[in-house]
This record gives structure tokens, sequence and C-alpha cells, in this order.
């Protein structure tokens, strides 16, 4: 591990770099590109939620005056999908469509209005099929099948068994199960789909820009649907407001923007509707986790067995990375001796669901943090102490084969304990309120990419010229998370300068080394790292050549504050400038490279899907909740939450602070009042009315609290920090009403209607005690 | 972006008259604040060649409080009419109830007028044009099935204003012109129980102003909705309580947010020492009986009716 140098840019508070052009207005995002050469494309949906197509008939829309192109299913015969095994989705449906809103033709006009009107032309001849919207219906025996290569609408089942279940049972003092049900959610990040493609059709090129959070996987995707020769092609991401998972995978729009450009010969602008953006989906698939945790009397954890049933949309996505995360995450938290772990992902004819922030994670934890919770009250053990009583020993392998090297739950414990006031406070709140707690983990990138391939898992350029400047060239994609200012920091503290002199270049394909994207939290750590290598590259030849000028050693070079000079000597400084000049005297604009590679031994266990999950740190977080319910209208007010976050090292404390509070603010989203909710296939909560994330008023004081365990292989001993504290807040949430009122609720989220059914079950349930008695 | 608005001329009288002729033309339709009409044009739910903008009429956004009474111009807007320190001190519940409406940015523009005669909402009609066409549309609109009651015979949208209640209690007179000149009439009776056609205004007929006598009554509003802002509500309450002779008790109360029309709901007074207790739970079940929520919403038609009668003896515990 590289530590910082002198902690002059790592550690310190930097406002994001790219902020600026942001909150005045210049940011220029993929909507924003329009110019007048440009068609507007327009997707025509399926009405109906799995059916066949018999016929798509667009000779009247063609006929429009005003439309230049249209393509439907023929124009493209190639799947696509972010699993290479798993690829079966195509961008405009073939045969079959299988949910409602799935595209099935699009349409390239001058104008939006002319685009809308040929939609309405264009005849589709669907022959309905029954559709299944719950996974228990898709697993009936006699369920209409939604792909003929996956019997029993199964995407992907799990088996994961390590240890010895039936000792780990026997050595319980108390054996409990629950079945917790979370719906399903959504991004709802505020920038809608778009994308800008222009086709060239003298020499064969497309130029693609989009709201990606993955522009490789996208290139790659263009050139296999598309049948070009990849470097035909260029990917461009401009600003991106906001991903969180929506955007890490190829999306059908951007496929069917390239194909309408490529038909018109020109350029095309397809900008989605609030309700396409959410028809497109790849959120949190609706989760049922059945779960059964054994306990000794001091809380011990001895055995967790785990089913897991996610209803997963129409088509694979990311699917099986889902499933397989919710199984592997159950460990590298606690120590668990025995894991019994059985997931489903299963097709149903909604849009298909994907990765989201805490991918694969939230609802497991969730389940595990509230059982665990019950159990901790049975046994009369404090919520604390049974987290404490199950605590793992860094550095250490877990049972399925995740490398853990740092370790900070401990301390997120004892700083959320001590913050919120827990043991003097608990138990003694007036009626109504309660405190709860949970904790969360996740993984600071994934050990091996989705694309295996050999190469390094990250590669940043650095350029230095004759002005002095350092531009840094990386393809890690910024989409508000501050990965671009994490990079001209680690630049800015290896070589000792002022972080204004970086510039950073990004998300260019036709520039920008390759990476793989933002998703996994693999950012910080991994391209972080390929930052920290390129720019103490580009040190060794500047002190080489200071090391020259001042006729030193270069090993007696040491530069900081932007000069150069000779370790314990005082006579001699040379300015950056100076000693640039001389660099580049020897050979020029200077270019370098640092990459990073995952160690073999962070890659996950052997068996089949172990490398999901795996990753080369962990962070680490601890909340507690205060709550007031309303026990007439059912309403939760969050009065506060205290969270701590292991990251490793807080390379920006401004955006670590940022992200932590981001994180719980989308768990309280997932735990108070988000979920889609479909009306016979079609969407009820496709608008921000309807999606209901918290607004401020909603949004308690969050106060964070920053945990630094050091990784040994993290950036200056950094983790991730943008993921962890999410999956913490709705047990938290869950455990806290049942400390407020006495009551063990199973679902998510608390909407007040929900909690209110389950205070009437719970005073019919009283009063027929009272009446027994 | 959302779906793009449709074509249609913007005319901006200045004076009343002005407004009143423009609307006689063919397919005209005013608008006020716009905060929920534009939302609709660009859903396709509107069909307006010619849209008349009210904002420039002259005195259109004026609140004049006497000793006589108040009365409040069609144009103010929501922000405005919230921050007057004298409707709060004498008329808590219309306070109350355009403090809360949707979000800030909406207030600035919306206006009582707007909020008065607030399209009615539900789960099957407000939807962009390819979902209500993939559902075979709906009674409001294009279709001519309720998807909420398909065996009824109206339209069951809920009217889902906040303001109408808050005034209802005051037993507000709405001022009306039309084609045919202006007349007023109480508030409560510009509503219909049915959701495709919820307002007795005519055709080309404005609300100009509200009017409201003077009152001594404590009154307040509240409603439930998931989050505590933009939202509509699920169910809103409002409640004037006055005294009434021999040391009585007298209230009026209204709700919104559970029918296509805001309602009245008679309450017997509370005579001088009878029991409160007694008197909210049945005011409680006097609520539940009156009100008649559907599945408009994704939040149970059921959970609704609970949380109306609940805010009701809140808030009527709150004012005895």
């Amino acid at each position: 591990m590289t530590t910082p140098r002198t902690n002059t840019a790592a550690g310190s508070r930097a406002p994001l770099i790219d902020g600026i052009e942001k909150v005045t207005g210049q940011a220029i995002y993929t909507a924003d590109m329009e110019t007048e050469d440009c068609l507007i494309g327009r997707v025509l949906r399926s009405p109906v939620s799995h059916g066949r197509i018999v016929s798509i008939d667009v000779s009247k829309a063609a006929a429009l005056p005003g439309v230049v192109g249209i393509v439907t299913g023929d124009d493209c015969a190639l799947t696509y999908g972010v699993i290479p095994i798993a690829m079966n989705e195509y961008p405009m449906a073939r045969d079959k469509v299988r949910y409602r809103g799935e595209p099935v033709a699009a349409v390239a006009a001058i104008n939006a209005d002319i685009a809308a009107q040929a939609l309405d032309l264009i005849e589709l001849n669907i022959e309905k099929l029954p559709a299944n919207y719950e996974p228990s219906d898709s697993r009936r025996p006699d369920a209409a099948q939604l792909h003929d290569d996956k019997p029993g609408n199964l995407e992907r089942e799990v088996h994961h068994h390590f240890g010895d279940m039936a000792a780990g049972w026997a050595e319980a003092d108390l054996i409990r199960e629950g079945t917790f049900r979370g719906a399903e959610t959504n991004h709802a990040q505020l920038e809608p789909h778009a994308a800008l493609a222009e086709y060239d059709p003298e020499r064969e090129r497309l130029t693609l820009h989009s709201v990606s959070q993955v522009p490789f996987y996208v290139h790659l995707m263009l050139a296999r649907c598309m049948e070009m020769d990849s470097s035909r092609i260029r990917v461009v991401k401009p600003f991106v407001g906001g991903g969180f998972g929506a955007r890490t995978e190829t999306l059908n729009f951007e496929l069917i923007c390239g194909l309408l450009a490529r038909k018109c010969g020109g350029k095309v602008m397809m900008r989605l509707s609030r309700e396409e953006t959410f028809v497109t989906h790849r959120g949190r698939p609706d989760t049922e986790v059945r779960l059964k945790i054994g306990l000794t009397k001091t809380g011990k954890i001895t055995a967790v067995e785990c089913e897991v049933t996610m209803s997963g949309g129409a088509y694979a996505g990311y699917g099986l990375v889902s499933i397989l995360y919710a199984g592997a995450l159950l460990q590298g938290i606690y120590d668990i001796p025995n894991v019994k772990y059985d997931g489903y992902r299963v097709y149903t004819n909604h849009p298909p669901c994907g990765a989201m922030r805490g991918h694969g994670t939230v609802d497991v934890r969730h389940g595990f943090e509230s059982l665990l919770d019950r159990m901790a009250r049975e046994l009369g053990v404090d919520p604390f102490a049974v987290r404490r009583a199950n605590l793992l020993q860094a550095p250490m392998f877990t049972l399925n084969g995740l490398m853990v090297n740092s370790y900070g739950l401990g301390e997120c414990l004892d700083k959320v304990e001590a913050a919120s006031g827990w043991a003097e406070r608990r138990g003694k709140l007036p009626p109504g309120r309660g405190l709860g707690m949970a904790c969360s983990h996740y993984v600071s990138g994934a050990a091996k990419p989705v694309h295996w391939t050999g190469e390094p898992h990250a590669v940043v350029a650095m350029k230095l010229d004759f002005d002095g400047s350092v531009t840094v060239l990386t393809g890690a994609s910024d989409i508000g998370q501050g990965s671009t200012t994490i990079v001209a920091i680690a630049a800015a503290e290896i070589l000792g300068i002022d972080m204004g002199r970086v510039r950073v270049v990004t998300n260019d394909s036709a520039i920008t080394p390759k990476d793989n994207g933002s998703y996994s939290s693999r950012v910080t750590f991994m391209v972080g790292n390929a930052a920290i290598e390129a720019a103490k590259a580009l040190r060794v030849k500047l002190i080489n050549a200071a090391a020259k000028k001042l006729e030193a050693n270069p090993e007696d070079i040491e530069c900081e504050g932007e000069t150069f000079y000779v370790r314990g000597g005082s006579q001699s400084v040379l300015a950056f400038q100076d000693v640039v000049f001389a660099a580049l005297a020897e050979e020029g604009t200077i270019t370098v490279k640092g990459t990073f590679t995952t160690p073999i031994e962070a890659q996950g266990g052997k068996h089949r899907g172990g490398a999901v999950g795996s990753t080369m740190g962990f962070s680490y977080a601890a909340q507690v909740v205060e709550i007031e319910v309303d026990t007439d209208t059912g309403q939760i007010r969050i009065e506060k939450v205290w969270a701590a976050l292991d990251c490793g090292y807080a390379i920006n404390r401004l955006a670590v602070e940022g992200q932590i509070e981001g994180s719980v603010w989308m768990g309280m989203g997932q735990g108070m009042s988000e979920e889609t909710r479909y009306v016979d296939g079609l969407p009820a909560h496709a608008s921000f009315l309807d999606y209901r994330f918290p607004t401020i008023v909603e949004s308690p004081d969050i106060e964070v609290h920053i945990v630094e365990s050091i990784d040994p292989l993290g950036p200056f001993g950094a983790k991730e920090a943008g993921e962890g504290a999410l999956s913490g807040f709705p047990p938290a949430l869950v455990n806290a009403v049942a400390d407020a009122i006495g009551m063990e609720v199973d679902f998510l989220p608390l909407t007040p209607d929900r909690v209110m059914e389950e205070l009437i079950k719970m005073r019919r349930k009283a009063r027929r005690k009272e009446v027994s008695a | 972006m959302s779906e793009p608005l449709p074509d249609f001329r913007l005319l901006r009288p200045e004076t009343l008259d002005q407004a009143l002729a423009a609307l006689a033309e063919p397919g005209a339709k005013p608008m006020a604040g716009g905060t929920d009409l534009v939302v609709n044009l660009r859903r396709g739910l509107v069909d307006a060649p010619i849209l008349v903008d009210l904002s420039g009429i002259a005195g259109f956004a004026t609140i004049e409080l006497s000793d006589d009474g108040l009365t409040i111009g069609a144009g103010v807007t929501l922000a405005a009419l919230a921050a007057d320190v004298g409707v709060a001190a004498r008329y808590q519940a219309i306070h109350d109830a355009a403090e809360v409406i949707a979000g800030p940015g909406h207030r600035a523009a919306a206006t009582v007028g707007g909020n008065l005669c607030l399209d009615t909402r539900c789960l099957y009609y407000n939807q962009s044009h390819w979902w209500r066409k993939s559902n075979d549309f709906c009674l409001k609109y294009r279709g001519d099935t309720c998807h909420v009651a398909p065996k009824g015979n109206r339209c069951r949208a809920a009217f889902s204003g906040d303001l109408a209640p808050a005034l209802m209690v005051f037993d507000a007179i709405a001022e009306i012109a039309g084609p045919d000149g202006r007349r007023s009439l109480p508030l409560a009776e510009m509503y219909h129980e049915d959701g495709a056609d919820y307002l007795t205004l005519a055709p080309g007929e404005i609300v100009v102003s509200v009017r409201l006598p003077a009152t001594t009554a404590n009154s307040a509003y509240d409603k439930i909705r998931v989050r505590g802002a933009v939202d509509f509500p699920l169910a809103g309450v409002a409640i004037a309580c006055r005294d009434a002779e021999g040391g009585a008790r007298s209230l009026r109360l209204a709700v919104t947010g559970t029918n296509s029309m805001p309602l009245t709901i008679e309450i017997a007074d509370l005579p001088a020492g009878g029991d409160v207790d007694q008197f909210c739970a049945d005011l409680e079940k006097a609520v539940q009986k009156a009100v008649s929520p559907q599945r408009t919403t994704t939040i149970q038609p059921h959970y609704r009716r609970l949380a109306a009668s609940a805010l009701a003896r809140r808030l009527a515990r709150r004012l005895l």
C-alpha cells in the first residue's frame, strides 16, 4: 500500500472538482447536446405483458412526412447483456414481447411531435400469452414459459453449503426462523435516460454519447449488435446525473439509438421520458428472504440457513450476479461457522431488474439484522453485544473464500453506540419512540470483472507537458460520486503539487484508457491505485531530472509543495516548473501509465459462482436510528440517524461524508416509502410523484462518523465508501419500531397503510390474549 | 425529458371580460398556475387548442380581510395565501392547508382558483398516453370503463384539492363569472360526486374569488400522505369549532381526497359538559361512514378511511 506522502491533498475536504459546472448550470449532459441537424428518436413499446409478435406494420408511419427512419426487431438479430453467458435480450423484441414497455420499434423524425405521431401509426399485431407477475406464478408447473431455454422460468439457482449445518444447529441454544419481503425499488436517478448517436456513412463510423456508468460495456455491445468493428465506434460519456446502478449495463435505448442513426445515416437524439426511464428499470428486485439462525446463549452465531427468491423481471441482465451476491455476502461481516444458501432468480413479466446500490445484499442484510435483533431480545442480549460476539479477526478468509484484510466494524459499533447515547437512552424514551441498530458491509470492487480478459482491472495515463500541467486520462465514469476528484487527489498527493495543476480528462474511448466502469464500488480502489502508480512513475522521472540538476542521488531527492530539494540539505531548491523543463529536455512530452490488477487471493472461492462477492476489501458500517411511530395513522418519523463507516482511509473526507449520508438516505427510502407497483404489468410508479423517495421533510439529521482501518491493499489504505452504509438502515428502522411499540415487521417499505394494517393485527392479537387470559 | 407539450395557443387576457371572451372560443380552457395542467397536457389528457392564462387579470390576486370577513381572489398563489398573517390568525385551517400543498415550487405558481378546480385524480387516469392506450383508456377520458369500479356507471377519480374543505368549514361562497354574467353559490355546491364531471360550473365559467363570513371559530386542517411534501392527500380533514348556545360547541367538518368531491360531514353539537371522549368516538365513526375512498391510488382505500377518521378525531380533540 502507498501511504499518503504529506496529507496535503489526500485526507482533505476537497469539493468535487467538477462541481462548479454542475452548480452553475454549465455542465453539459447528454440530453443537452441536441443540435439543429439532429433527428429525434422515439421508442414504440409493447402494450402487453407477454405475447407473440404476429406482425409489425410500419408502412403508414414510414409514409408520414418528416419520418426519416424506422427500426424494429428485424434490424438486429443479436442479443446483448452484461453477463457473457446470459445475454438473452434484443434491443427491440423479436418473436416475443415479455413485459409491458419492452421496445418493439423506434422512429427517427425531424421533431418529437412527428416521431410521436409516427409511433401511433405503427400497427402492432401481438397474440397475447398468459403473464406471470409473481415468482410463485412463474414457478407453477403449468406456468407460461418466458424463455424456451430456461425451464420453470428459473434464470439461475444457487446452492452453496459451507461447514456442517447439523453440528451448527446442535450447538445452538436458540434457533429462530423468519421470512422477509422487500419490495422492488428503483434508482430514481435525477437525470432521465438519453443517448445521442451520430453515424458517418462515408467512413462507416459511429459516435455515441450516453448516460452510461459503463461506456466500455456499451462500446462492446454496440460493436456486437451493430456488427461493427469496435475500432469504428467511439463512446463518450458526458456529465451524468446519477446512476446508482441504473446504467451499469448496456441499455436498450443506447443500441436502438445507434441502429436508428445508422439507418438514417445521421444524428439521432433520444431522450426518454421519466416513465420510459422507469420502465427501462434494472433496479432492486422484489425479494423474499427466508432465514434461519442458530445462536448460543451469549449470542454467538452457530449456523445460518438462507433461501432467497428474486422476482427478476423478463430478462437475465445482472440477475445471476444479484442472486450470487445475496448468498456470498451473508459472509464477510460476522464469524459464521456454518452456512447454507439457496437462491432462485425467477423470470416474471416485468421490466428486468439489475444492479442497484448495495447490489444483491440489501434485502438479505435486512432479514439477517432483523432476525438477529429479535433473537437477541429473546435471549436478553443487547443488540450491540450480539454483534460484538460475532466479530471477525482480520486478516482472514471466510468459508466461501472472501478475503478480509481490514475490519473496522468493532470501532463503528463503538462510535454509534456512544454517539447515540444508546446505553443511557434505550428503553427510557417516551411512548412511541424507539432506537434500533444494524450493521452492514459492501465490496470495494469485484475482484473479477464480468468480462474477464486478463487485462489489468484499471489503467490510468498521465501526461506532463511544457506548460507544467499534469493531465490525467481515465475511463473511470464519474456519476456524481467523485471519482474524478479522487484521481486528481491521488496525482497531487504523490507528486506534491497543487490540485489546480491537475486536469482530469475522462470517458472518451478515442482518448482515455479503457475502464470497466463505475459499479460494485470499484473505482476508488482500482482506479485510485492505478492513479497512484501512474503518479509514482511520473515522480520517478521528475526526481531523476531534479537529481541530475542538483548533482545528487535520486534517493536523496524529496518533492513536496511544488519544489524539489536534497533531503537534509537546505541550499538548493528547484521549483516544479524548473524540474519539468529539465525532465522534458530529456525526452519531450512525458506520458506514463499506472495499472491495478487484483491479487489472485482476492478473487474468491473455487466453487461455481465463487468470484461474485470477492473483493480486495470490505467497507463496514453500523448505524443507530431513532424513530417515532404515530399509532393513530401508522406514520413513522425518523428523528435522527448515527452512522459510522469504515472506509479504510478517507481520501476525500467531504465526499465520504456525502456518500455515507446518501447511502443512509437511500436506505431510508427503501425502508420507508420507495417501491415500484404494477397494475397487470403496467407501472403505477413511473413518475417522481408516484415513486415516493423521501423529500427533505422526511430527511433527518444524519450524524456521520468515519472509521479508518487502513486497508493494506487500498489506495492510501482506502476502501469503498458509497454503498456500505445503505443496507443497515432498513433493519435498524424495523428494529427501532420493535423497540418503540413492540411490533415485529417482516416487510419493506414501512408505508403508513402497511404499518396500520400490522398495528390492527397486533391489537387484535393482544385483545385475544386478554380474552383468553 | 417528459413527453412533448402539444401545440396550443396561449392567450393572456388582462381583464376578466377579455378572459371570459377568450374562454368562449371553441375548445378554450382556463389555465391558472399550471402546476397540474401542464403535467396533464404532456400526458395527452387535455384537448385544448386554446389556453387562457388567468394570471394576468387585474385584481385577480388580492386578499381582502376585514371585520366583515375574508375575500380571496382566485389568482392568489398558495404561497401568498400561506404567508398571509391575517388569514393565519383568523382562518387557521386555510393557512394550514395552503402551507402544505405539494412542494414550495408548486405553491409559488399554483393558485387558489386552480386548487379549487383541481382535476380529479386516479391511478388509471394520471398516466401517459402509452399507458392509458395499453389499458384501453378509462371512463374519465376516451374510454368506457372505470377500472376502479368496472361495474359502476361513474368515474371514481378522487378530488384531491386541499383548500376546498378548509374553506367549506367557514361556509365559503364561490364568486363565479361566465358568459351569462356573475353568480355566487356556496362552495360546497360547486362540486359533484362524479370524477369525470366533478364541477357544477357551466362551460366558460370560472371562479373569480371566494368569500368567507367573519368567524370566531378555532380551526385546523391536516392530511395524510406517504411523504410530508409533494404528495396529494390520501385524506385531508378540516374542522372549525365555534361556541354555540348554552356553552355547547359546534363543529363544522369537511374532508378531501376520499371521494370525487370534497365532503361536508354533519356533526351534532357537543353540549356543555358533554362527554368529549364519546363525542370524538362518534365523530370518528361518522367520518368512517361518510367517506368512500376507492382504489384510485396504490394505497389501500381502507387505510384512507381509517386515516381520515383518526385525523378528524385528533383535530376535534385539539380544537374542543
